[in-house]
């Protein structure tokens, strides 16, 4: 096994985006015959592995070798011509062209540099064999379901029958019933000398699946061994643990107050049928893995998006806010995660985007109160501290500055209730500081935050209780000593843990 | 079983789908001509008929040449001044040396080349393509006004008889352009116009020259119209530095009539052809009717926004239930 030579390597690969390192010096050897699995928490760098793999990005140093020859140049056109494909996570479909055209898009079978519909067919029939898709190959992909959908995606990688196979994350939106179908597909490649890269959060997956573990965490290879001997417990470990410095405040003794949300029976968006309630002075965390309604719980419950439950008190009133502005009223705020796009109006002023949702209570007569906005202004910068001229476009400010702009703008209407989604991602170390001081001052006004985060520290640190959601649902509800970076990951990844339920 | 296996099977069928949510367009494109031909039975005589269709001809090939580009996530505002320069190219230079064959090579390396040049602004640039063909409106607006001042130049007689005398040679000549179009849509770069619109990242990924294949949706774009400048200077008899102005809007609004969308990917050729026809006729029949020009181009207005309402709140009231 180990005597052949690997077909795809990426040797001491290093990448950084804005001078924020990403992978610092990753090893990773695919070799024939072998599924590789490849795990590692939000954000430890699997995506940028995977994009200098396939060509799509260039590593800023080290170097990516095809058939143990280092390539100079690695393009996506290079890494076609040298048999890598890639089953992305998002899907490279066009909703309108057939099943059939889909597959064969980029690389269609030509006679008289027309397409060889007839050799099209028969190339398409034998992949969607091999993958289960029975529907007529005519069919536009606008009609398939997303699970269908990700199977024409793998079927399109098979088209192009390749040497190399990444699939990140192929089961995540596939029924059982498809998974094993894929599994099969997988073993069958294997068997056939095809060397594979397999990323999924499904740990028993890729137990089942996956010989070899490359295992990487903060951008660096924490684990390259064969999967014989290690446990799910023993991966989990492996893909967690950062030094965190004094970079939380300390966590006083919670004294909860009243109840401020308690709903049951909870649906929005991704989430289905749960149960949640918090109390005014606690800090509550939502984790788990990217997109399992994390943000759909926050939007819910502001009124964002549709929802729906059996019984709902939010801010002392019954019932779930009805819009955006209801909850408001009620006094609560929602701070987004995208706060480019969301949060801030970004060519205007720090002092315009700060007095926004106060413009209406400050105006008199109709026209507004430019003295007390002023007053406004600069109670507000020094609160948070936000340091310089507020008259410079909020643009020029830094990450962190910026998103202490998007939470400072509320504090006007003195909320009660205040949904944070994902405030820290791509804050720096300081300003992270800054903003979990404020959040602690806040919940010891008696607030009550509510932080989605996919900073698994964060949620161990900061906040008073956990709630981990997988797949919409419940999956743990951690409080004090029990909130664990351990046991937060295993609970997102469905891994069972011994003595756990004790 | 057996039709599954014969070669040309999956081809059809993907053919037939594309007629699909096309059904309630076909019919009432069929309504309005039933009406034409209700009010004008002559259009059923051979001169009729010709005469008909070489009025829709031009806005049939603006109308593709918008949908090409609309397919592919773009626009252009630069249909009605290049008709404009594709007639006054074909007036100017139709009296020189090279005669008609000269003239015909004239407008057509015009419009390529100037399709190519936008084309290549807008996908290398990574400019928006309604303000890239916004500035070049004005551009060939100029141009066109710096050949020919003035209505005029030279058009063989023999060709304005040929190509809009009393025979149904346009009629002809559209559906040569059709089956054309036909052959380049089974070609890669021409699927790759549809995939590059939809999902461009998705496209790029699978291997689509993303960008080649937007310049190639441009230069052809520019091929159509300045050829349909080159029928209208036919028609005309002479050169007009401005005839083209009303197609930039018509092309659009046929286009959108014919259901394409305006994000790219969405919609077909022969949506669009319909359109363009709908809205010929439509034009016509209410001309014929006695509307007042007001009268025309405020039902003109209604009905567009109708055509692209109906659909979407048909969607809604079915989600509803």
């Amino acid at each position: 096994m180990t005597d052949k030579k690997p077909l795809l390597e990426a040797r001491q690969v290093f990448k950084g985006f804005f001078g924020n390192p990403v992978l610092k010096g990753v090893d990773i050897a695919l070799h024939p015959g072998r599924v590789h699995a490849l795990l590692g928490e939000n954000g430890a760098g699997k995506s940028t592995l995977i994009n200098l793999l396939s060509g799509a990005l260039q590593p800023d140093s080290g170097a990516i070798a095809v058939d143990g020859r280092p390539v100079g140049r690695f393009s996506p056109a290079t890494a076609r011509a040298a048999g890598i494909a890639v089953v992305q996570q998002e899907l490279s479909l066009t909703a309108d062209l057939s099943i059939a055209e889909n597959i064969g898009l980029g690389a269609f079978p030509r006679r008289f540099g027309l397409i060889d519909y007839a050799a099209l067919h028969r190339g398409v029939r034998e992949v969607c064999a091999m993958v289960g898709l029975t529907e007529p190959l005519d069919m536009p992909v606008a009609d398939l379901a997303l699970g269908r959908r990700q199977m024409v995606e793998i079927a399109k990688a098979l088209f192009r029958k390749p040497r190399v196979l990444i699939l990140d994350e192929p089961t995540s939106s596939l029924s059982a019933h498809e998974a094993g179908i894929l599994a099969g597909v997988i073993e069958m490649l294997r068997d056939r000398g095809t060397a594979l890269l397999y990323i999924s959060h499904r740990l028993n997956e890729v137990q089942a699946l996956c010989a070899h573990v490359t295992v990487l965490k903060d951008g660096g290879v924490t684990a390259d061994q064969s999967l014989s001997g290690i446990d799910g417990e023993g991966l989990v470990r492996l893909m967690v643990g950062r030094e965190t410095g004094d970079l939380f405040p300390p966590r006083p003794a919670c004294t909860p107050g009243a109840p401020r949300v308690d709903v049951t029976g909870f649906s929005a968006g991704l989430v289905r049928d749960i149960a949640f309630s918090a109390r005014a002075g606690e800090i509550v965390g939502i984790g788990g893995l990217v997109g399992q309604g994390q943000e759909d719980l926050l939007l819910g419950l502001y009124g964002a998006i549709p929802a729906k439950a059996s019984s709902a008190e939010v801010s002392g009133k019954s019932g779930l806010p009805a819009d955006v502005g209801a909850a408001n009223a009620a006094g609560l705020v929602y701070v987004p995660a995208d706060r480019k796009h969301e949060g801030l109006v970004l060519p205007h002023s720090i002092a315009s985007n700060l007095i926004l949702p106060s413009l209406g209570r400050l105006a008199r007569n109709g026209f507004r109160d430019r003295p007390a906005e002023t007053g406004l202004i600069a109670d507000l910068a020094r609160r948070l501290t936000i340091k310089g001229d507020v008259a410079r476009p909020v643009q020029a400010l830094s990450g962190g500055n910026q998103q202490k702009v998007a939470l400072a703008k509320w504090l006007p209407l003195d909320p009660s209730v205040l949904l944070l989604n994902d405030p820290t991602r791509g804050v720096d170390i300081e300003t992270k500081r800054e903003i979990y001081l404020m959040l602690r001052a806040f919940a010891a006004e008696g607030r009550l935050i509510i932080l989605a985060s996919s900073d698994t520290p964060e949620l161990v640190h900061l906040c008073d209780r956990v709630v981990v959601l997988r797949e919409g649902h419940v999956a743990a509800t951690l409080v004090g000593d029990a909130i664990s970076e351990e046991a937060i990951v295993g609970a997102a990844m469905g891994v069972d843990r011994k003595g756990a339920a004790a | 079983m057996s039709a599954v296996s014969s070669s040309g099977w999956l081809y059809g069928a993907i053919q037939s789908r594309r007629n699909r949510g096309l059904g309630g367009l076909y019919l009432v494109v069929a309504a309005f001509l039933v009406l034409y031909v209700v009010l004008f039975p002559g259009i059923l005589s051979v001169g009729g008929f010709s005469k008909f269709t070489q009025n829709w001809f031009p806005l049939a090939l603006v109308t593709m040449a918008q949908a090409l580009l609309m397919l592919n996530g773009g626009i252009t505002l630069a249909i009605g001044p290049l008709v404009s320069l594709g007639a006054v190219i074909a007036a100017t230079t139709m009296g020189g040396v090279f005669g008609v064959p000269g003239g015909i090579l004239a407008v057509a390396l015009t419009g390529l080349g100037i399709g190519a040049v936008i084309g290549v602004i807008v996908a290398q640039l990574r400019l928006p393509a309604i303000i890239v063909t916004l500035a070049g409106s004005f551009i060939i607006t100029g141009v066109a006004l710096l050949l020919l001042p003035r209505p005029g130049g030279f058009i063989p007689g023999w060709l304005s008889t040929g190509l809009a005398g009393h025979t149904p040679v346009a009629f002809l000549l559209l559906v040569l352009i059709l089956l054309l179009w036909k052959v380049f849509l089974a070609t890669p770069l021409g699927l790759g116009i549809y995939a590059a619109g939809d999902n461009p990242i998705g496209a790029f990924r699978s291997g689509v020259p993303v960008e080649r294949v937007k310049i190639a949706a441009f230069a052809l774009s520019g091929l159509l119209t300045a050829l349909a400048g080159l029928f209208v200077a036919a028609q005309t008899g002479s050169g007009d530095p401005v005839i083209g102005a009303p197609f930039t809007l018509n092309s659009i609004a046929a286009a959108v009539l014919g259901g394409v969308g305006f994000l790219g990917g969405k919609g077909t050729m022969r949506g669009a052809v319909c359109g363009s026809l709908l809205l010929s006729v439509m034009i016509n029949v209410m001309f014929f009717l006695g509307f007042p020009p007001v009268a025309q181009y405020i039902a003109q207005g209604l009905i567009i926004v109708g055509a692209v309402a109906v659909p979407e709140l048909l969607k809604q009231w079915r989600a509803r239930r």
